[in-house]
């Protein structure tokens, strides 16, 4: 009905052009600029820890050709898939929460909270679950009290999902419950007045009306969980790195600056993909026989 | 008709300070054609809407097939809406919308696609079945919406102004469709519509409210002939509302003085008592207008200020000579030589038979 036929393009003007203009000139300078060169960059050759320009596919046959590349990958992959997962499967009952249970007034707050962590650094926030999370922290200290031996939890796969989540729940949070209030009530309703039992609206109606924005969420936390640093290196022990973690430790051992830029576009190109992948599903229509 | 099936019992409905709806008592038969008429915030839809269990009576109780349903969720109820805005569910095609009540109840997955392909059928758009309900027509999105509230075979559908967004065309062969379904499957539908022509076209009785209060009940005929009280008269419209004083009254004729004159008004019921204000309503159908001096019971004198043609129809606006207004609606061909110039005198006439007695109160 909406959108389908006829989404008329203005033609360019002058006027919007020059407003465009910045935009376009930005991105050019600092993201199609930058990424040219870092795909000419894994081309280049190292000799005597300086890099010299040049066309040769050694970087990537070397990369391509080495298990702990491999292993960093799946591993980073693997773990910013659960973290997605598992911060969407956390975040969606507090949403609902939000839109569905609580007054305007109450949402306005609670989104203004959630907006609070990012005021300071997500180094600063990681570094906090030291005090919580260490051999001697605070819930090792309370787990002692009743008896029970202590839990390592830094340093492991947990400590990395609990940083990345640092970094992303309340995005989500907000990005979904912005998706859940937004949808048509009266949906929700017809979907009662013919039978749907009210936990079952969740599955039959609310999600897939909210698809989009859950899916977007959902990204948000699928791309800053993949080619974060901090969480990996200070609360998951790096051992054995992540995609980001590889990239400093690649330029750090004998200037290998080309290599690294192998890992980058490689991240580039994943995220690339899968961003691709998920806004098609996210926008996508039922196919019209 | 046979037994009732809706019973609506002194209910009231308040929201906070306001009160949608505040004394209802209504028994609706089986298989009955009910329409609820009324203005905007008259309390039809919230009426409605406590039918399908999506608000709850603050008093009062309403049983449906002899059950007290106080309490009883919308899910757990037979009461299928079809909703003004349609509340078509946008991620599934037309056939899917249509089995999602099934589903609800378990149907397996065979019987399910037969059920909706056969209703999708019956209402005429079975080659849309597998099509996206963003790129139906309205009156075609309106067919599923029917056929996904019938397809669990009710025995009370619910309607809340379905038609309010169709093309003029498509509302009369929508109500065509309607009344057939309805006559074909026996159920009960109660319709709520602000439209007079829809109401009176498809129903077996009307509701009329107002503030949350039963105005009046009837048959088409009854409220358009003899409205209950002011408000119901002038809802209705085309109709000449004038108020007085009784003068005389006798069995059959009641004399009352208005500021246009004395009119005689053959009461229905018990005359009223001399002294007593009262109104009474002349349907502008029924004045006979000519451009000399009627000799009959009631006469009047006016000026023709417009008129106002819908084909075969002519609606004549006058205004009396203390500027009460009055309708006249006459066929075009009846109106012979009637000189029509706006300012011009003309004399309306009505027998005291046609004029009806406003008994009630107005709520």
């Amino acid at each position: 009905m909406r959108g389908r036929e006829n989404i008329n393009m203005p033609r360019p003007n002058a006027y919007a052009l020059t407003w465009r203009l910045p935009i376009i000139v930005w991105q050019f300078l600092f993201f199609v600029g930058p990424l040219l060169f870092m795909v000419a960059m894994s081309f280049f050759l190292v000799k005597n820890y300086r890099m010299i320009e040049a066309f040769e596919m050694k970087n990537w046959v070397k990369m391509f050709g080495r298990n702990y590349f491999w292993d960093s990958y799946w591993l980073t992959l693997w773990l910013a898939t659960l973290s997605t997962i598992v911060t969407t499967l956390v975040a969606f009952p507090a949403s609902f929460a939000l839109a569905f249970r609580t007054s305007e007034t109450v949402r306005r707050w609670a989104i203004f909270l959630l907006i609070i962590p990012f005021f300071t650094s997500y180094l600063v926030r990681t570094f906090s679950w030291y005090t919580i999370l260490a051999e001697s922290g605070v819930i090792n200290a309370m787990l002692g009290s009743i008896g029970i031996d202590p839990i390592t939890m830094l340093n492991t796969k947990f400590g990395t999902i609990v940083g990345y989540m640092t970094l992303t729940l309340p995005l989500v949070v907000v990005l979904q419950t912005f998706a859940l209030a937004n949808i048509d009530r009266n949906l929700v309703q017809a979907a009662r007045n013919l039978g749907c039992p009210p936990w079952r609206t969740i599955l039959t109606v609310i999600v897939p009306l909210a698809k989009t924005g859950l899916i977007v969420a959902a990204l948000f936390c699928f791309i800053l969980s993949f080619g974060d640093f901090v969480a990996p290196y200070y609360l998951g022990g790096s051992k054995p790195p992540t995609l980001p973690i590889l990239i400093i430790d690649t330029t750090k051992s004998g200037q290998q600056w080309p290599r690294a830029a192998v890992v980058a576009v490689v991240m580039m190109a994943t995220l690339i993909t899968i961003a691709f992948a998920a806004i098609t599903l996210a926008y996508r229509k039922r196919a019209s026989a | 008709m046979s037994a009732s099936l809706v019973e609506i019992d002194g209910v009231v409905k308040r929201f906070g300070d306001f009160t949608a709806v505040e004394r209802m008592d209504l028994t609706i038969d089986q298989g009955e054609f009910i329409a609820i008429m009324g203005p905007s915030g008259c309390g039809k839809t919230t009426t409605l809407r406590m039918l399908a269990g999506l608000e709850d009576p603050t008093e009062g109780t309403i049983r449906i097939g002899g059950e007290t349903m106080n309490g009883v969720p919308p899910h757990k109820r037979d009461t299928p809406l079809v909703w003004q805005s349609l509340a078509l569910f946008p991620f599934l095609n037309a056939r899917e919308n249509v089995e999602f009540g099934l589903k609800m109840r378990g149907f397996d997955a065979a019987t399910r696609k037969r059920k909706a392909l056969d209703w999708l059928e019956r209402l005429d758009i079975g080659e849309f079945a597998e099509r996206n309900v963003d790129t139906l027509s309205g009156g075609q999105r309106q067919r599923v919406a029917l056929a996904r509230s019938l397809v669990t075979e009710p025995k009370l559908l619910l309607l809340d102004e379905p038609l309010s967004a169709l093309d003029a065309h498509l509302v009369i062969r929508m109500q065509s469709v309607l009344t057939k379904l309805q006559r074909e499957l026996g159920i009960t539908f109660v319709y709520v519509t602000h439209s007079q022509s829809e109401a009176f076209a498809m129903a077996d009785r009307v509701v009329i409210m107002s503030k949350g209060n039963i105005a009046q009940t009837g048959t088409a005929r009854d409220i358009y002939r003899t409205p209950a009280n002011r408000f119901v008269a002038e809802f209705v419209g085309r109709n000449n509302i004038l108020s007085g004083t009784v003068t005389a009254a006798t069995a059959e004729n009641t004399h009352i003085e208005t500021p246009v004159g004395t009119f005689t008004v053959i009461p229905e019921g018990p005359a009223p008592a001399i002294g007593q204000a009262v109104s009474f309503v002349i349907a502008a159908d029924l004045v006979n207008i000519t451009d000399q001096p009627q000799n009959t019971e009631n006469s009047l004198s006016c000026t023709l200020i417009s008129e106002e043609f819908i084909g075969s129809m002519v609606t004549l606006f006058l205004e009396a000579a203390d500027g009460t207004e009055f309708k006249v609606q006459v066929q075009e061909r009846a109106l012979g030589s009637l000189d029509l110039k706006s300012g011009n005198a003309l004399h309306l006439g009505w027998s005291a038979d046609s004029a009806h007695l406003l008994t009630g109160e107005t709520p």
